[in-house]
């Protein structure tokens, strides 16, 4: 899970979807995969399962329930819970069962406005339909009837399949009700990279460089600089390993090369070096952009001179 | 190092930082304890702050290059919006809205959906009785012999009148409840309304089947002069759970309508509108069927006056006809 999700950080997650809230400032939030999704499921139905087995014992110590009727009462009950749970904990959790809070998803509204009552039974119910109903079918029918046993299997797969063709990964409950389910975001404020070099002034302004050297690159070229930089700074500690001194003497050579930066960077500085480039670099790019030209890569001249 | 020496965005960042993590302890507090029970300065606060964040988010976009920083405001701004714009109804409200007003206008809403349901359900019953009467072999086509519970043409009047009189029934209370309400009807009725999505034919054809089924059934008992008996044998649960069946079918055709003719809207769009009232009926038919069952677990073992049976059931169905036609009259 957590692998997975550094992943994603890293790169531009290609499951994002696009969300405007009232305030017309779009958000994008990253889809929540099926296995993740089954995941909760699987918990949710795991704790309405246990409720209605406690429920049904409980039946059966007061000598309500006949043993010739105790099926029929179970399933009973398991549905009487499990439908109010699903709809009731998503009113009251804003978009989240238990199974969901757990796997931390959640279901959001499509057009950007609140969860509304209306959405939420709706997807839930159509969950009867397209999971529960067919299951029940699957496991109550005997191997007598073939065709029906098949009927109820294409019926689930054909369910299962809907969210595989849409980019959202909606069930067709979720298409009705007009809702998704994200991951939700979870926001951790890294150091601004552009404020650490306050105890290396000295070494930094050693460094200078000229704009011509600095229209070189673009922001994705920045962008990875400031994830090395950050891999350099996690634990403490910059990583002393010898791949790691290997690939930022590679990073370094390479930015000199492409920039034309003649002087050589000894060592011990070439940290210091990309810190005080990317600095440079990024107050360039800013100030390009604040004047209306947006530098996405390296490659963004040739671009200008094809369109 | 002084603040100028900063670059601009660094600098955007300082300033604002504050804000954002205050935003960001409340945004926690918020989705733990819930809106309503925070602190009237704590949720203001929110709101204010939220709509702050999500400015910054958009300056950000434009002026920050600094990735760490912007995928923490996309983050922090989708977690605040969440829990601004969370769903604020109550349940009881939301329970009482739909009885009073919301169920039976939706109802009068689709009435013409409703409407075929009811007349699939009726051209299926004749079709049944008259194919019954010019051959009752056409019985053993229809009805499945789990369902006929022994009785067809072969079996005597006698054991037709004990069907429908019985006296001591195999199960009673609760566990009949539960064993009538996942019976056929149930399981026609879900499937009804669910596989109407599918373009209607599965759902008026089914209704149109039940219908048979019910047509033949009657036609076997009117052979036998037994038909004002039966009749009140169904009334007493079945105008709930035909009527609930036949709702549901509406409902499900409802769907399959807003498929095939979408009109104006695209499909997924007329899908979702649909939605909203057949949503509604199918947990009116739900609701209906859950009172038939109620009605067959307890009452009709319990009466077996033909009369009393004719008079609780068509007093039901008046019941019900009187919900949905005037149900939130008022509220208008």
């Amino acid at each position: 899970m957590r692998l997975w999700r550094r992943k994603c950080d890293t790169t531009p997650p290609p499951s994002a979807a696009e969300l405007i809230p009232p305030e017309g400032v779009p958000l994008y939030l990253e889809v929540a995969g099926l296995g993740v999704r089954l995941a909760a499921q699987i918990t949710d139905v795991g704790i309405t399962l246990v409720a209605a087995i406690a429920a049904l014992i409980l039946l059966m110590s007061l000598g309500v329930a006949e043993p010739s009727t105790l099926i029929a009462i179970g399933s009973l009950l398991f549905f009487a819970i499990r439908v109010p749970y699903y709809v009731i904990a998503e009113l009251a959790w804003n978009g989240q069962t238990l199974g969901k809070r757990l796997m931390k998803i959640k279901v959001v509204s499509h057009d950007g406005k609140s969860l509304g009552t209306h959405a939420l039974v709706l997807r839930n119910l159509m969950k009867e339909a397209e999971i529960f109903l067919p299951a029940t079918l699957l496991l109550t029918l005997d191997a007598a009837s073939p065709v029906a046993t098949g009927l109820a299997l294409v019926w689930i797969l054909g369910g299962l399949l809907v969210p595989l063709f849409n980019r959202h990964r909606q069930r067709l409950g979720d298409l009705m009700a007009g809702t998704h389910v994200i991951h939700l975001p979870v926001p951790v404020l890294l150091m601004d990279l552009a404020q650490v070099p306050a105890k290396e002034t000295t070494a930094t302004e050693s460094f200078t460089f000229l704009t011509h050297q600095l229209d070189q690159y673009g922001a994705f070229e920045l962008q990875t600089l400031e994830m090395l930089l950050r891999a350099q700074e996690k634990g403490g500690s910059p990583v002393r390993s010898q791949s790691n001194k290997a690939t930022i003497e590679s990073v370094v050579e390479k930015i000199r090369q492409k920039i034309g930066y003649a002087n050589k960077v000894p060592e011990t500085e070439r940290l210091s070096f990309l810190r005080a480039f990317y600095n440079a670099q990024r107050e360039h790019l800013e100030k390009r952009q604040l004047f209306g030209e947006r530098r996405m890569d390296k490659h963004y001249a040739g671009n200008d001179n094809s369109s | 190092m002084a603040e100028s020496d900063l670059i601009r965005s660094a600098r955007f960042r300082k300033k604002r930082e504050a804000d954002w993590r205050r935003l960001e302890t409340l945004v926690s507090q918020a989705e733990r304890v819930g809106l309503q029970r925070m602190e009237f300065a704590a949720a203001r606060d929110l709101a204010a702050l939220y709509k702050n964040a999500t400015t910054s988010l958009a300056i950000a976009r434009e002026i920050s290059l600094d990735k760490a920083l912007l995928d923490y405001l996309e983050a922090l701004t989708a977690r605040a919006y969440l829990s601004v714009y969370a769903p604020q109804e109550r349940l009881g409200g939301l329970v009482r809205k739909f009885f009073v007003s919301g169920a039976p206008t939706a109802i009068r809403r689709s009435w013409l959906f409703i409407a075929i349901g009811f007349l699939c359900m009726g051209l299926g019953g004749l079709a049944g009785y008259q194919l019954f009467l010019e051959n009752p072999a056409w019985y053993h086509v229809f009805m499945p012999p789990e369902l006929a519970g022994g009785r067809g043409p072969t079996s005597t009047t006698e054991e037709l009148r004990q069907m429908i009189y019985d006296d001591e029934p195999s199960a009673s209370g609760l566990g009949a409840f539960a064993t009538y309400l996942f019976s056929h009807n149930t399981r026609i009725a879900i499937f009804v309304f669910g596989l109407g999505v599918f373009l209607c034919v599965p759902a008026i054809l089914l209704t149109f089947y039940n219908g048979l089924l019910l047509g033949a059934f009657y036609a076997l008992h009117v052979e036998r002069g037994l038909g004002s008996d039966l009749g009140g044998w169904l009334s007493i649960h079945g105008v709930t759970e035909l009527a609930a069946i036949c709702i549901a079918s509406g409902g499900g055709v409802q769907l399959g309508a807003a498929i095939l003719f979408p009109g104006k809207r695209s499909r997924r769009a007329a899908l979702r509108h649909a939605g909203r009232d057949a949503v509604k009926l199918a947990l009116v038919a739900a609701f209906m069927l859950a009172v038939a069952a109620l009605v067959e677990g307890f009452g009709r073992q319990l009466i077996q006056d033909k009369s009393a049976r004719y008079l609780i059931g068509w007093g039901l169905g008046l019941c019900w006809l009187a919900w949905f036609t005037l149900g939130g009259k008022a509220w208008k």
